[in-house]
């Protein structure tokens, strides 16, 4: 009797949240049913159900697509967004991750307090820090370059306590059996800590991707030239100009979302795992 | 010279009032086999690591092969070692877990085939070599860590604890393949546990430790027929010896409920001088058979027994005796059950007498 109870409860919360998902759904659907269609159609069909449904499969079914794709400079600033994407995972993954096995597993001076003030860091809102990393990057000249984009962007006070958190769990004689093994700390940094936490490294690469896809502030202040700019800023520079149709504006949104989405989707029980380990016990 | 001596070493964590090991001298010969057994936080796995490396010495002086070790890093002291929880590398399968430290040792690759594969095969693990750890029993666990060791061809094999995560069967028959390798390969190994049963069976020489200080050092048999003090007499042997205040008297000793057993002349002669004594004995020399009567006639005592344990291949009998509880062990054709009344001998000679204020054997000093 429970169970039947328990079966119905169980249909009645599927049909309630995919209704809600849909609801949440629509516009998503909206924006790539529209982004296939030519201005003209997408006016047309605005109060009608065929808003969300897809033109026919014609000649002109990826116009809006190719002519972004090509009349504009949309492609390279994806290529930057991803290449800036994969430059600071690499050294997001290194620089934070020794910073987090510091802080779990070398006796220093101070080290509780190390932690504290970077917990504190998290608080912080980045808005707060973004002038004085706008001020520090002019200083050095970096304005505008690939590197004072990506220098203030490395260390990052969350994914450092991620990394902490995880590898404080670690065995401590997993490390003495690799020093026997005449393994070196740096070795066994990246041949055994990192392996043996994959989840986290998933985790921080994923939150990585999507900060940097994300960004808006910081690339905007940055860079100046059109040569090296982000996603979203060419997405702005694009969507801004009149000449671009309502289209071609919607196939520009599609192209930045799509990554977002497949990266949650192949990711996300990393991404839970990984939070979830964060709270495991001290070793 | 000593392949390993370790000379006056104590270890002092920052912030404890007591060192956790104190004074600890011991020498080692090639091939020995030698056991560190003691109670929980006796300083047996610490002195272990300090021999490792993985602890800092505080004073004394540690040599292996005649080379002072105290400041040389784990990975050049020419160990392998076997961890109580295996530490294996969780990512990497049985073979690449046994080849690890020969790459890095930058083996000829030829050469690491050849030792991972005889490795694999002396421990029986040719079924696993491709699975990774989490996917292996407790036992084969323990077989690639062995593995590991011996792959290196290190003189000095050190194991901690490495059978307290088994269970008991397969306890016993790790302990015999332990035994058989050490043999086949000719190592020195240093091996800590705090079961005295793998202790007696595996080691050359027992080091018995408390407190951070070692009781006494000896052939198992050595330690379990003339124990040093108490501690080492209650500590080794199961069931636990049997011990009883006592107070001497002429040619007796006088138990606190009043029963008296007679001692041999010059026994009671060295007992003289006391005026309390704590006397031990073990189970199995407390007899309860007519010929050990018959041979003790003037020391016969009687008891009604508490409890029987059967154990299959011997009995436990259960009885309050000199105001404590004691054990007596016989053969399995004795069956007594709980109420009966047993009469039994205490063999003088396997009688042991402390001193209760130091603790210290009174006779171990003839023997």
């Amino acid at each position: 009797m429970i169970k039947r109870k328990q079966k119905r409860f169980n249909w009645i919360l599927t049909i309630a949240l995919l209704i809600l998902s849909l609801f949440f759904l629509f516009p998503v659907i909206w924006m790539l049913a529209n982004s296939f269609k030519p201005d003209a159609a997408i006016t047309a069909d605005m109060n009608s159900f065929r808003a969300f449904v897809l033109p026919p499969l014609n000649g002109s079914f990826f116009e809006n697509y190719i002519s972004v794709l090509t009349n504009t400079s949309f492609l390279r600033y994806m290529c930057n967004t991803l290449l800036y994407a994969a430059v600071l995972i690499v050294l997001g993954v290194i620089v934070n991750g020794l910073a987090g096995y510091a802080l779990a597993k070398i006796k220093f001076p101070f080290r509780e307090r190390w932690l504290m003030i970077i917990m504190l860091l998290m608080i912080v809102p980045m808005e707060t820090i973004i002038t004085i990393h706008f001020l520090i990057v002019a200083k050095l000249g970096l304005l505008n370059t690939i590197i004072g984009y990506i220098l203030p962007m490395i260390v990052n006070p969350f994914n450092i306590f991620l990394f902490r958190q995880v590898f404080i769990s670690l065995p401590d004689d997993v490390y003495e059996a690799a020093q026997l093994d005449h393994c070196s700390a740096i070795k066994y940094f990246f041949t055994m800590v990192l392996p043996m936490s994959k989840s986290v490294v998933a985790t921080v690469s994923v939150f990585t991707f999507l900060n940097v896809w994300n960004d808006y502030l910081w690339p905007s202040l940055v860079f100046t030239s059109g040569k090296l700019l982000t996603a979203q800023i060419g997405l702005n520079a694009i969507t801004s100009n009149d000449n671009t149709t309502t289209g071609q504006t919607l196939a520009v949104i599609t192209m930045i979302t799509i990554p977002v989405i497949i990266i949650y989707s192949f990711f996300s029980k990393q991404i839970v795992q990984g939070v979830m380990s964060t709270g495991s016990k001290e070793g | 010279m000593s392949f390993i001596e370790l000379k006056h070493i104590c270890k002092k964590y920052k912030g404890n009032e007591n060192n956790s090991v104190s004074d600890f001298n011991l020498r080692i010969e090639e091939k020995e086999f030698i056991a560190f057994v003691g109670p929980s936080g006796c300083g047996k796995s610490t002195t272990l690591r300090m021999i490792a490396g993985f602890e800092d010495i505080t004073s004394g002086e540690l040599l292996i092969d005649g080379v002072r070790m105290n400041d040389v890093a784990p990975a050049d002291r020419g160990i392998s070692m076997v961890f109580q929880n295996y530490a294996l590398y969780p990512h990497m399968t049985v073979e690449k877990n046994i080849s690890y430290g020969l790459k890095n040792m930058k083996v000829p690759e030829d050469e690491i085939r050849k030792k991972t594969d005889w490795a694999i095969e002396v421990l029986g693990l040719e079924a696993y070599r491709h699975r990774k750890p989490k996917a292996l029993s407790g036992g084969q666990r323990q077989r690639v860590a062995l593995g590991r060791a011996i792959v290196k061809e290190q003189k000095l094999f050190l194991m901690d604890e490495p059978l307290s995560n088994l269970d008991a069967k397969l306890r016993v028959s790790m302990r015999n393949e332990i035994s058989k390798l050490h043999r086949s390969l000719g190592s020195t190994t240093i091996y800590v546990t705090h079961d005295q049963v793998e202790a007696m069976t595996m080691a050359d020489r027992i080091v018995i430790m408390k407190d951070g200080v070692v009781q006494q050092a000896g052939k198992p048999m050595e330690l379990y027929e003339h124990p040093i003090n108490r501690f080492v007499a209650g500590f080794i042997g199961s069931p636990q010896m049997n011990f009883y205040e006592v107070r001497p008297q002429d040619q007796h000793i006088l138990f606190s409920d009043g029963n008296k057993v007679k001692l041999p002349e010059d026994m009671a002669q060295k007992l003289r001088n006391y005026q309390r004594l704590t006397m031990g004995i073990r189970g199995e020399d407390i007899r309860l058979d007519a010929a050990s009567q018959e041979a003790h006639g003037d020391s016969i005592q009687k008891a009604r027994i508490e409890n029987t344990e059967i154990m299959g291949n011997e009995n436990n009998l259960y009885f309050e005796f000199g105001g404590v509880n004691s054990i007596a062990r016989v053969s399995k054709d004795h069956v007594s059950q709980s109420g009966d009344k047993i009469h039994f001998v205490f063999l003088p000679h396997k009688m042991h007498f402390f001193d209760p204020d130091t603790e210290k054997s009174i006779l171990a000093d003839d023997c």
